[in-house]
């Protein structure tokens, strides 16, 4: 079969049906690849799904206690924006002491309400009406009472009240975010 | 009309799908041709977990190690992604080597295979370089120390090697910038080489059909579909099989502690580079690009004219030995090399050592971050974390004269007492029975000063004169120091009145003291931490060793640190060395 060069001679067509036919064993080899391919796809699918679905635990329901001020800054029935200084984790990165966002307190007696200051419409920054009789939202005019209760504008819900304590004089909040554009009310981690 | 037919009629595909199904191996279907597509297939798990971890890795110094250690430990199926990759890697590596032998061996390389096999040597290099720029992104000290040793040995190639180092590391150090270069390499500009080298190849294989095993297979073909298909499956699971079962094993890919440019790390080229590395250590010097370049080029060059020189009208292997036994040499001095430099490490008790404390180290450090990293990066972390500060602390300011565990100078070579196990009882009672014993203080310049209580003086006249302490005192005494190091008063315990009477005509007790001139340390709080904290500070301050203690006579005495060192690290030491009274 060779030449002088040593090279197979050309081969002008290739053979376009094979010399040998495997017959039975044809129907098993299709399923071993079919299988085979399933089985190898896998391998790489299952980890690609597990690692890039969106994990339930992100830090969501547990609860974080922040001071933001002290009982005695506050004023009896007038709400004021204090801002939260926490540690920001950010996936592997943990920042100390950042402005984490800003809340409205309304001091009534002893006790304490805490609203979030996002907007539940699409997240804009909710401000005190200059008559200090209710809150509005300045980028779609969503207006609420002082309790939160949304009044007018688009906002599909209330604001979101944040639990408040007081220790040792120290107003305490648990800083939460939630889902915008929803009418439900939904943390998010 | 069916979809199909609307498609077909638009892109003919059904007149691809038809050529694959019925594409036909001449000579028939055969395992030995599977490596190369367990190879492509291996690629393939490659190309898909490398774009998985690209959705978490963050290419930046102070973020890279971060990012890592962030998918090995909390993105779910994380740690298995990266082990798919890397050991995916590894598998190309060696299903490269074995395709390009198995071509070798057949003389597949033969014309009109030229450019095919050229190809394929260039795939199996650019999956090697693929490798060396993959393994620093994470940014740990064997992936840092890996890139500092291969781009040196890049600089030190005659005339373009610093213009390329430059060019690799994006300036003079690694850095922000090397990563974003090593990054942009690793996931743009080699996989695309990678792509088109391994299409072209696939295609030219495909046009000249395999090189056939004997001329009486001209006559025999097979349907490439599902003759061959299925070998070219059983071999790649078979690949996969070791890819998983490597990645179970190991939990993914290794991660060092971060890259930290200071430390000394064993550093060690992965396994397929051992050999290089083991051919370098004969080469003193100005030779060692023989090691480094020369040779490796040799041998490069070798493979590559293959080819060219082997036209002899025979293809029988025997026909062909004479080409083939420098070959058939490079595998074997590549295996011998790495068995030797596996061999040279693992009788080094020394660098056995070095290794198991840098895998503690990378331990730590993947507790530390599960915690979070700070902005300043992951070794900010490492370095300031008590636990690790303290000891690189005592490594730094206390060790080359004091021993503490592991901590200390070259056995022998202590100059000032060993505070293993420092405060406790048993301490206290050596001090008392052999207070010149070479790793007590018979180095220091208190030899002599104080005798033991339980051996006569070498001198006749004195020893005449010697009792030995009476075991209960010396337990007494001993109950009451080891109670001072636990930062207890002792105050109305029996080794309180002891040492008030036989011990202060040189120690302190409460500042007092029969004989000012002498240097005696304070009892009171003795090994405690504000005693302890006292010495680090200003060994003549009174507090612990009275003022004479720093006479500048008294040469090679303890430094004071108070100048030296902030008073949280001092503090930080302190309290290291009094943990030392709780073993
Ligand atoms: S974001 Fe507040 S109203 Fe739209």
């Amino acid at each position: 079969m060779q030449n002088d060069l040593g090279v197979e001679p050309p081969r002008a067509d290739r053979p376009d049906e094979p010399s040998r036919v495997d017959g039975g064993r044809r129907g098993a080899l299709k399923v071993l690849c079919a299988l085979g391919g399933a089985a190898y796809a896998g391998a790489i699918v299952v980890p690609a799904v597990k690692m890039l679905a969106p994990s339930s635990e992100g830090g969501a329901g547990a609860a974080r206690w922040m001071r933001v001020c002290r009982l005695a800054d506050l004023t009896e029935g007038e709400p004021r924006r204090v801002v939260v200084v926490g540690d920001e984790r950010d996936a592997y990165t943990v920042t100390r002491d950042q402005l984490l966002g800003s809340i409205w307190l309304t001091k009534k007696g002893e006790g304490v309400t805490a609203l979030s200051a996002v907007c539940p419409h699409l997240g804009c920054s909710i401000d005190l009406n200059a008559d200090k009789k209710s809150f509005f939202c300045p980028c779609h005019t969503s207006r609420f009472s002082l309790a939160g209760a949304a009044e007018a504008g688009p906002s599909p819900r209330d604001m979101d009240p944040l639990t408040v304590r007081v220790v040792e004089g120290n107003v305490e909040v648990d800083f939460k975010l939630f889902r915008q554009g929803i009418a439900e009310r939904k943390e998010v981690g | 009309m069916k979809l199909g037919d609307w498609l077909d009629e638009r892109t003919g595909y059904r007149a691809i799908v038809r050529k694959l199904v019925e594409a036909t191996v001449p000579g028939g279907a055969r395992f030995a041709y599977a490596w190369g597509a367990a190879l492509g297939f291996v690629l393939v798990l490659v190309a898909v977990t490398g774009v998985l971890m690209m959705t978490v890795y963050s290419p930046s110094a102070t973020t890279a190690w971060a990012s890592v250690s962030y998918l090995q430990q909390k993105v779910p199926g994380g740690w298995v992604v990266r082990g798919l990759h890397q050991f995916g890697a590894q598998a190309a590596i060696v299903l490269g080597v074995i395709h390009v032998g198995y071509a070798i061996v057949r003389g597949a390389y033969r014309k009109p295979r030229e450019v095919t096999y050229w190809l394929s040597l260039a795939l199996v290099g650019v999956i090697v370089v693929a490798a060396l720029t993959g393994n620093p992104l994470r940014w740990d000290q064997r992936g840092f120390w890996g890139l500092r040793v291969e781009t040196g040995i890049i600089g030190t190639v005659p005339v373009v090697g610093g213009v390329l180092q430059q060019l690799l590391l994006g300036g003079g150090t690694p850095g922000h910038m090397t990563l974003s270069r090593l990054y942009t390499l690793h996931t743009v500009v080699l996989p695309l080489l990678l792509g088109g080298i391994a299409a072209k190849h696939v295609w030219l294989s495909r046009k000249h059909g395999p090189a056939l095993a004997k001329p009486a297979d001209a006559v025999k073909s097979d349907r490439y579909f599902p003759t061959q298909a299925a070998r070219d499956v059983i071999v790649a699971l078979g690949a996969l099989g070791v890819i998983v079962a490597l990645t179970w094993m190991k939990h993914g890919a290794p991660l060092d502690a971060p890259a930290d440019p200071t430390s000394d790390y064993p550093a060690r080229p992965e396994w397929y580079f051992l050999a290089l590395y083991e051919m370098r250590k004969p080469f003193p010097g100005k030779l060692e690009l023989i090691a480094t370049v020369v040779i490796p080029g040799l041998v490069a060059g070798y493979l590559f004219v293959l080819p060219l020189l082997d036209k002899k009208a025979d293809r029988g292997v025997m026909k062909r030995l004479p080409l083939l036994v420098p070959v058939g040499l490079f595998g074997l001095a590549a295996g011998v090399l790495t068995f030797a430099s596996m061999r040279t490490d693992a009788a080094d008790a020394a660098f056995g050592k070095a290794v198991a404390k840098a895998e503690a180290q990378g331990a730590k450090s993947l507790v530390l971050a599960a915690e979070g990293v700070p902005p300043e990066g992951a070794l900010a972390m490492l370095r300031n974390h008590p636990e690790t500060r303290r000891v690189a602390l005592f490594e730094q300011h206390c060790a080359s004269c004091h021993r503490m565990g592991d901590l200390g100078p070259p056995q022998g070579k202590d100059t000032a007492p060993d505070l293993t196990g420092f405060g406790t009882k048993a301490w206290a009672k050596r001090v008392m029975e052999e207070p010149d014993h070479d790793t007590l203080f018979g180095k220091t310049p208190f030899k002599g000063e104080m005798p033991s209580m339980t051996k006569p003086p070498a001198d006749p006249e004195a020893a005449a004169a010697f009792t030995a302490m009476k075991p209960e005192d010396l337990e007494a005494i001993t109950d009451f120091l080891a109670a001072q190091a636990q930062g207890k008063k002792g105050e109305g315990m029996p080794g309180e009145k002891l040492v008030s009477q036989r011990c202060t005509s040189c120690h302190r007790l409460d500042g007092k003291t029969d004989d000012e001139d002498t240097l005696g340390p304070e009892l009171r709080g003795w090994a405690s931490v504000p005693w302890i904290l006292a010495q680090i500070d200003d060994p003549g301050s009174g507090a612990a060793y009275p003022k004479g203690a720093m006479d500048p006579k008294l040469e090679g005495h303890m430094p004071a640190f108070k100048e030296k060192l902030s008073e949280k690290d001092r503090r930080l030491l302190a309290a290291f060395v009094q943990e030392q009274a709780g073993k």
